[in-house]
């Protein structure tokens, strides 16, 4: 018997994080974008971070800060009633760090490409930072802004090692479709195995085909 | 672009994290297959649903300790529950309902599972699968087994480690590992009925593998009723019946 649940987790846990992190990347790589200097540069830094650390690490942390037995999760469960560990929203918040430079690195990298006229010719016809921003910068980045999209979401599709951790494998609240091929693997029913690794497979491909299409089409338009 | 950014805000902020209300039981991986039965036995009159999530019994207890939401735990031992009760999780001791059977098994046709251990020094075995004995009742009753007889320093570079009993029973099963040692309740289920050959080891040669269950703290949050419901029925005849099929010792 096949569940489509984790699917639909997955589907919802991709794009609760790509969302959440779209709305912290932005400002976040514009901030970064400007003059250097050394704060920016250990923000960078900690960015990144999650690239090169094991998810393991992350999870492990994660499982410190949230358990309730420790200072944090004890606080967070006396004052406001929320329990992270093994539960969706501890999922959420996880996948929102782990995939935080897969958001980040195609905007900043946008933003820096930009020729520093545009933001200056904007400025001097009066429109403030945010205006800038929002009707002159990101309109002009707008394959850097798919590509942060697609990475982002299709990261997220791909976790394992921090919701192995910290998931707990709960029916419907965090087993995963990454979660679900490895328990059905175990359990020897490889024909649901098969059914999730092909769904994800197809999904990777598609994802990956619109991008490119998208940002052929994107290239091709550009008269700048 | 600003309209967008906006109700995109929105639409994060209104996301419902909507919470049910259903028995979560955390299951030791050898009473993965049981299970599926105990829950179509249990559901022919009472329709709570009821989700299991299998594991190491080790590692559910870790993840007990850590807060997760589990109702029930179905232990492969004795001790893990207890360390649970022992730390004020459980709504009461815990019970045994089973005794569970350790077996050698592989699915290699050209080698034949004897009750004698030193075929495993055999040249024709190259790899051992047996669970984790830290977390895994059966890991240990194999370690145990393996020490007793002196193999286990001799045979210890062969041993493939599994996290659980199915990750052990899957590398077997998918002939990754040679041979090696498993819960007789996976080689009996129907997944795996009739995959090579096994044989059972004598029960007198590793502590007995005494399975119990608790109804956990967390079930007051949930659904007490419901959840005593269940743990009870684990204690039913019934169950009884179905844990006799499963190759467990009922007493």
């Amino acid at each position: 018997m096949i569940e489509l649940a984790p699917l639909w987790l997955t589907l919802k846990l991709a794009l609760s994080t790509t969302l959440i992190l779209f709305i912290i990347a932005v400002p976040l790589a514009n901030w970064l974008t400007g003059d250097k200097n050394i704060f920016k540069v250990i923000v960078q830094a900690i960015v990144s971070m999650p690239l090169v650390l094991p998810p393991t690490v992350i999870g492990f942390y994660l499982l410190l800060a949230f358990s309730p037995g420790n200072a944090f999760g004890k606080w967070l469960e006396e004052w406001f009633n929320i329990r992270l560990v093994f539960s969706f929203s501890g999922l959420l918040i996880a996948s929102v760090i782990y995939s935080l430079p897969f958001m980040v690195h195609p905007i900043h990298s946008g933003l820096s490409s930009l020729s520093p006229s545009l933001k200056e010719a904007s400025y001097s016809l009066g429109k403030t930072k945010w205006q800038t921003l929002m009707k002159v910068l990101l309109p002009n980045i707008k394959p850097s802004l798919l590509t942060a999209i697609v990475l982002t979401f299709a990261h997220t599709v791909g976790e394992f090692g921090v919701v192995l951790m910290i998931g707990g494998n709960m029916p419907g609240k965090t087993r995963t479709a990454s979660i679900a091929i490895y328990d059905e693997v175990d359990a020897y029913h490889y024909y649901n195995a098969n059914v999730y690794a092909g769904i994800l497979l197809a999904l990777s491909f598609v994802i990956l085909l619109i991008l490119y299409t998208f940002n052929r089409k994107m290239q091709q338009a550009k008269f700048y | 672009m600003k309209k967008l950014y906006f109700s995109i805000l929105l639409a994060v902020v209104t996301l419902q994290l909507a919470a049910q209300t259903k028995l979560t039981v955390a299951v030791a991986a050898n009473m993965q297959y049981t299970m599926q039965e105990l829950k179509a036995e249990f559901n022919k009159t009472d329709k709570t649903t009821i989700d299991v999530v299998v594991g190491a019994s080790g590692k559910l207890t870790q993840q007990i300790q850590h807060g997760a939401p589990f109702d029930i735990f179905i232990s492969a031992d004795k001790e893990y529950p207890q360390k649970l009760a022992d730390n004020h999780l459980t709504l009461e001791p815990p019970k045994v309902y089973a005794q569970g059977l350790l077996v050698l098994w592989s699915v290699k046709p050209a080698i034949q599972p004897a009750k004698d251990l030193k075929l495993l020094l055999g040249s024709t075995i190259k790899s051992i699968a047996i669970a984790n004995p830290q977390t895994a009742p059966y890991g240990s009753a194999a370690e145990f087994i393996l020490k007793k007889y002196a193999l286990y320093d001799k045979v210890s570079a062969k041993l493939v480690t599994g996290e659980s009993i199915s990750q052990t029973s899957q590398f077997i099963a998918t002939q990754n590992a040679d041979i090696g040692f498993t819960a007789k309740s996976v080689v009996i289920s129907t997944e795996m009925k009739g995959k090579g050959k096994w044989v059972e080891l004598n029960a007198s040669d590793y502590p007995p593998i005494e399975q119990s269950a608790v109804l956990l703290k967390h079930a007051k949050q949930s659904n007490e009723a419901a959840a005593r419901k269940f743990y009870n029925f684990l204690y039913s005849t019934k169950a009884k019946a179905i844990y006799n099929k499963f190759g467990y010792i009922v007493k």
